[in-house]
């Protein structure tokens, strides 16, 4: 699924391994992540969503 | 604790084990073995707890079960094709070895095939039902093997028995008739 972690996630300032922190995951789930190789399970995406400052709707692109 | 330092103390435990087990099968000395990897275990999941960082996440988990399931289903094959290929090769040659091999085989495939359908049906369904129902189930199914095995051991079926003045085989014992003199 495509998204706008990496956008958000460097428009904040945050890198992959604050982010992993942040939403309680490993720093390599959130490589797949931004790459789209990963989709997230719904209280994983609440929570990157919350760590970006942002909703789940503005941040996957379904 | 950091995840790199619990990797590598994971590893060297692992090292050590394996060269605890290997000293301990040498020596014919199997209990050194198992109360080796009862340490070993306890030892990783007390570091494991003072870990900080995640050490799996969602995905992890995903990719695992993913890998479980095409396991399974590659060993089972390959079980199936090694355990007919031995038996048509115990025709030729009736080793008694192999016939032990072949039932190694089945056994470890069967084994593994109902420890997943278990835990399978576990996760399915009964992870979601009330815990004072799954106990219950639980505490059923314990006693039932219990008992089974009692009746079984108690019964003295496949056992030697005297009988004037003769060992006579009661059912099908697989270990010799006792060297002891049968005075009865």
């Amino acid at each position: 699924m495509k998204n706008r972690i990496k956008e958000l996630r460097i428009k904040l300032g945050i890198t992959q391994e604050e982010l992993a922190q942040q939403a309680g995951v490993r720093r390599e789930t959130i490589v797949f992540l931004e790459q789209g190789k990963y989709n997230p399970s719904l209280m994983l995406a609440h929570n990157v969503a919350r760590a970006l400052k942002t909703k789940i709707d503005e941040l996957f692109i379904f | 604790m950091t995840l790199k330092q619990f990797k590598i103390l994971k590893l060297s435990v692992v090292f050590i084990l394996a060269m605890i087990v290997g000293q301990a099968i040498v020596y014919h000395n199997y209990i050194i073995s198992v109360v080796a990897m009862a340490l070993a275990i306890m030892v990783i999941f007390y570091f494991r707890g003072r870990v900080k960082e995640v050490i799996a996440d969602e995905r992890d988990y995903e990719v695992g079960g993913r890998a479980a399931i095409l396991t399974i289903q590659v060993f089972s094959w390959l079980t199936v094709i090694l355990l007919f290929s031995l038996l048509v090769y115990y025709e030729a040659n009736p080793v008694p070895e192999i016939m032990t091999a072949v039932m190694v085989l089945a056994y470890s495939a069967c084994a593994l095939m109902v420890i997943y359908t278990l835990f399978f049906r576990y996760y399915n369904k009964i992870a979601f039902l009330e815990k004072k129902f799954f106990y219950l189930v639980a505490g059923f199914l314990i006693l039932l093997f219990v008992a089974v095995l009692g009746l079984r051991l108690i019964s003295g079926e496949d056992n030697w028995v005297c009988d004037g003045g003769r060992w006579i085989s009661h059912g099908h014992p697989d270990f010799p008739a006792p060297s002891a003199e049968c005075k009865k």
